[in-house]
């Protein structure tokens, strides 16, 4: 338990510092280009930390952990979680669920929403490539969906490792959404685990995502 | 043929000249060794990497099981993976070919050999082979070769020892060989046991299990006349040990118990006849059959858990030819046929093997400096088609302190059982695996059934599988600068296509994945391996060896010259690019390795002592940062070295042993990561011997 705290702790502290440090002076943003970006707009990176995704809250009747099999529907533009009551409706752009992500585009869903994933660094992703973008297909159960960011280990964004039973964000896959609304964002998972550790073990409570992105209001690059 | 007979005698003079000296970890180069090129030849004369390990140095440093004894030798790494096997020149266990007196062992759980199911009490020596030598021993000779000689009937004596140490250890062993005339007959008896230890007390169930076993062998030499010699011998072995677990969850055990069996049976029978001066003949037979089974227990109310069995037969008919054309031109030759059949709860039927081959070696001695040996197999098999392996060796003697060799040799390994008919579903995590035999019929028969989502592979390339191979060079030198020291330096280059790895294949409509295997990946290891011996006193001598060792996957690299690799820096979990730098090869392999040992000897006074150090430098575990690859500080097992020690002292002539020794001395453990590796072993060992051989 108090290893647990404290590396939370270590966390906020290294996330502070890490938040800070973008507030002053390191912009990672390049400089707009003027004939696709009329609007110059200053994109800051946002990152979210330990967002829940369907905790585990008891067990089934074989003993093992069980949520309640909901979705957190989230608004890159607001940075808000959305209510649940608030779900159908264009107000979210992404929702976790365990390891499974939707987005708000699809026959059963209510935006305009899509993603792709894009392979290469978070910085590298300077522009998106809107013929490349796909919609969530036909909601069947939450095993067997066609989904714009595939599940299951190694196919979409993360790797599950069986002999340490730890689930870890693939480096280099970053995943690129088009919202609810149309506009375009990139975010790069960062952890699984609760507090984000360095090296988590299943020891770590999971289900909660620590990511950043970029939110753009205009235009298609970042 | 002439100096067939002056070699033999000449290794008879050396070997009872050494009984005396008692040379224990150097290579005395007039040791004779058979594996090589499967003719008896001095190891001066062997071009290509072969270490010798004589009984005395086993029993100097008290080893009981086959594992004990190869882990102290440069180059060799036991590896954990269902069962303890040996890493030779970075290849997993599977690629290592394990003999007993010429023939091969059966038994390999996912690809492991379990060397502790070997005693080592009848064990007269170890000759191992590193590169290919499936120009002469077919599949699974890949990385090299592992030949247990055992004792041969010689002289009437008889040997009774007894052994206890840590963990309730204990060791029984007794031996007879009686010599009249024209019949020898040697017999060994063995039984081990252990209460085992646990590095985890507060979860159900030992980290190894009680168990004990027992090992029977038995060595008949009838010699008709001269020139028409028989060997028959068996070997029994018979396991049993303890399975306690839990499958439950922390708040609500639930507990598992049973008890697993192991037999492991060999029968040989060898006809050696010199039919003229030159030419001689040798018939082999052997049947070999490896079966386990196990049932397991729900301990709330003693209902089935689980009940396996596997059972492996293997039987092979073998013909080989020496023939000396003159002193400078020998020819090897031999062909035989391969019976395999495997039943298994995780196999569908009783599958069966086939395999033809033949080989063919031709030993050249144009002048006193060169020795070159040329040959190569062919092998035929029913499932996955041909495979041709030559071999060229060379060496040139610059004078009695330097001689060089090179060999170049093609190596692979058949695919297994389990690759070609395993037929297994775990319906609770919700996948399905199946061999490459029996993928095409099963997925035919979903795909009618419409319980097929999605086909992943060419299609074309279902139920198609091909033997791993590799092509390898070795490239050495053995050195004796100074009277007294002695060393030999080898490099080695393996590059290998085609290993067969798992993977999904297709997707059923209720989201279940199939695998199978496939020929997958190429990888490449190669290294340098050095050992060295001088000798300080007559009674004192030292010995270091050392290995320096690359692993690494082709398609990992060609990723990261794409920029296409990626990792996650520890700090922030952001992603960056790998370098090749940064890339640690494969997991398991330790770039160095070596050891350190110390061994004293006063024939005269009947004593000796010796410390052995083995040091294995840091691994790779397993993937931490979601890339699949070693490539961060944190995916490795930390480097490590451990100190063991043994003394004793005959006494009333030799007819009486007292030992003592410490395993592991410094208690070096790493729970997590080597279960494996037990602390501090203390044992203490008595041996008497009775007989006209003092």
């Amino acid at each position: 338990m108090n290893k647990l705290f404290f590396r939370g702790l270590v966390w906020l502290m290294v996330v502070g510092l890490f938040t800070a440090c973008n507030e002053d002076d390191d912009d990672p943003t390049p400089m707009p280009d003027p004939d696709t970006d009329p609007i110059a707009v200053e994109l800051e990176v946002r990152t979210v930390t330990d967002l829940p995704a369907d905790p585990f809250t008891g067990e089934d009747d074989m003993g093992r952990p069980v949520g309640k099999n909901q979705f957190t529907f989230y608004s890159l533009e607001n940075q808000t979680i959305v209510a649940r009551e608030d779900s159908a409706s264009s107000n979210w752009d992404i929702a976790f669920q365990g390891t499974n992500i939707i987005i708000n585009g699809g026959p059963d869903r209510f935006g305009e929403g899509g993603a792709y994933i894009f392979e290469g660094t978070f910085e590298e992703l300077q522009s998106v490539d809107p013929t490349r973008f796909i919609v969530d297909g036909v909601d069947n159960d939450v095993n067997d969906s066609d989904l714009a960011i595939p599940t299951g280990s190694t196919n979409g964004w993360y790797n599950y490792n069986p002999a340490i039973q730890v689930a870890t964000p693939i480096p280099g896959r970053i995943l690129v959404i088009r919202t609810a609304s149309g506009k375009y964002a990139k975010i790069e998972i960062l952890s699984y685990y609760k507090g984000a550790p360095e090296s988590p073990t299943n020891e770590d409570e999971s289900r909660y995502y620590t990511f950043r992105y970029v939110y753009q209001p205009e235009g298609t690059n970042f | 043929m002439r100096q067939n007979i002056l070699l033999l005698l000449w290794s008879i003079a050396s070997v009872a000249v050494q009984a005396q000296s008692d040379t224990l970890v150097s290579q005395d180069l007039s040791e004779v060794v058979v594996t090589a090129t499967r003719t008896e030849k001095t190891l001066s004369a062997i071009p290509m990497p072969v270490t010798l390990i004589k009984k005395t140095q086993i029993q100097q440093i008290g080893s009981l099981r086959l594992n004990e004894i190869l882990q102290e030798q440069t180059g060799l790494a036991i590896v954990a993976d269902h069962g303890q096997g040996i890493q030779m020149q970075g290849f997993n266990p599977e690629y290592t070919l394990i003999l007993i007196d010429g023939e091969p062992l059966v038994g390999r759980t996912a690809g492991t050999l379990e060397l502790s199911r070997l005693a080592v009490g009848n064990i007269k020596q170890i000759e191992i082979v590193k590169g290919p030598s499936s120009s002469l021993y077919g599949s699974e000779a890949l990385a090299g070769v592992v030949n247990i000689i055992t004792e041969q009937p010689a002289n009437t004596t008889a040997t009774l020892t007894a052994r206890y140490g840590s963990n309730e250890t204990s060791d029984l062993s007794t031996s007879f060989n009686v010599r009249r005339d024209r019949l020898g007959i040697y017999g060994f008896v063995n039984r081990y046991g252990s209460s085992g230890y646990d590095f985890t007390p507060a979860t159900f169930g030992q980290t190894v299990e009680p168990f004990h076993n027992y090992t029977l062998q038995t060595k008949l030499n009838y010699d008709f006349t001269e020139k028409a010699k028989l060997t028959v011998s068996g070997r029994y072995f018979w396991e049993v040990q303890d399975n306690n677990f839990d499958v439950g969850e922390a708040q609500a055990p639930n507990l598992i118990s049973g008890e697993g069996r192991i037999e492991d049976k060999n029968l040989q029978a060898i006809y050696d006849h010199q039919l003229t001066r030159a030419w001689r003949t040798e018939l082999r037979t052997y049947y070999t059959a490896y079966d386990t089974e196990s049932e397991l227990f729900y301990q709330s109310d003693q209902s089935l858990y689980e009940s396996t069995f596997f059972n492996q037969d293997f039987i092979r008919l073998e013909n080989i030819h020496e023939y000396f054309l003159t002193d400078k031109h020998i020819l090897t030759a031999g062909i035989g046929n391969i019976w395999e059949s495997v039943a298994a709860s995780r196999y569908e039927d009783l599958n069966r093997f086939q395999t033809q081959y033949a080989f063919f070696q031709y030993e050249w001695l144009p002048d006193e400096a060169w020795n070159i040996v040329a040959g190569g197999r062919v092998d035929r098999h029913s499932v996955y088609g041909t495979q041709v392996s030559p071999k060229l060796s060379l060496q040139y003697t610059f004078s009695e302190k330097l001689s060089l060799n090179a060999s170049v040799g093609r190596g692979f390994k058949a695919p297994d059982f389990r690759q070609l008919y395993l037929n297994f579903t775990n319906t609770v995590a919700g996948y399905s695996v199946y061999g490459t035999e029996e993928l095409p019929s099963i997925l035919a028969e979903l795909q009618a059934q419409n319980q097929i989502e999605e086909v992943l592979i060419d299609p074309s390339l279902i139920g198609d599988i091909q033997a791993e191979t590799s092509t390898s060079y070795n490239f050495g030198a053995r050195l004796n600068p100074l009277k007294r020291l002695r060393g030999d330096i080898n490099f080695f280059r393996n590059d290998v296509t085609n290993l067969i790895e798992s993977q999904t294949v297709a997707v059923r409509t209720n989201g279940n994945r199939i695998f199978s295997y496939q020929n997958l990946s190429s990888i490449f290891t190669q290294g340098i391996e050095t050992n060295w011996t001088y000798q300080l006193s007559s009674t004192l001598q030292v010995s270091a060896g050392y290995q320096y060792l690359e692993a690494k996957d082709r398609e990992v690299l060609d990723q990261i010259d794409e920029g296409a690799l990626f990792r996650r820096d520890p700090a922030t979990l952001q992603t960056v690019r790998v370098s090749r730098s940064e890339y640690g090869g494969l997991f398991g392999r330790s770039r160095h390795m070596g050891n350190f040992k110390i061994f004293y000897e006063h024939p005269e006074k009947g004593i000796f002592t010796n410390a052995r150090v083995i040091y294995r430098g840091r691994y790779g575990f397993g993937d931490r940062n979601g890339n699949l690859v070693l490539d961060q500080d944190n995916e490795y097992v930390p480097g490590y070295a451990t100190l063991h020690i043994s003394a004793g002292k005959d006494l009333y002539q030799k007819r009486l042993r007292a030992q003592v020794g410490a395993d592991n001395l410094l208690n070096y453990r790493d729970e997590a990561n080597i279960p494996n590796l037990a602390g501090r072993l203390l044992w203490a060992s008595i041996q008497f011997k009775i007989g006209n051989q003092p």
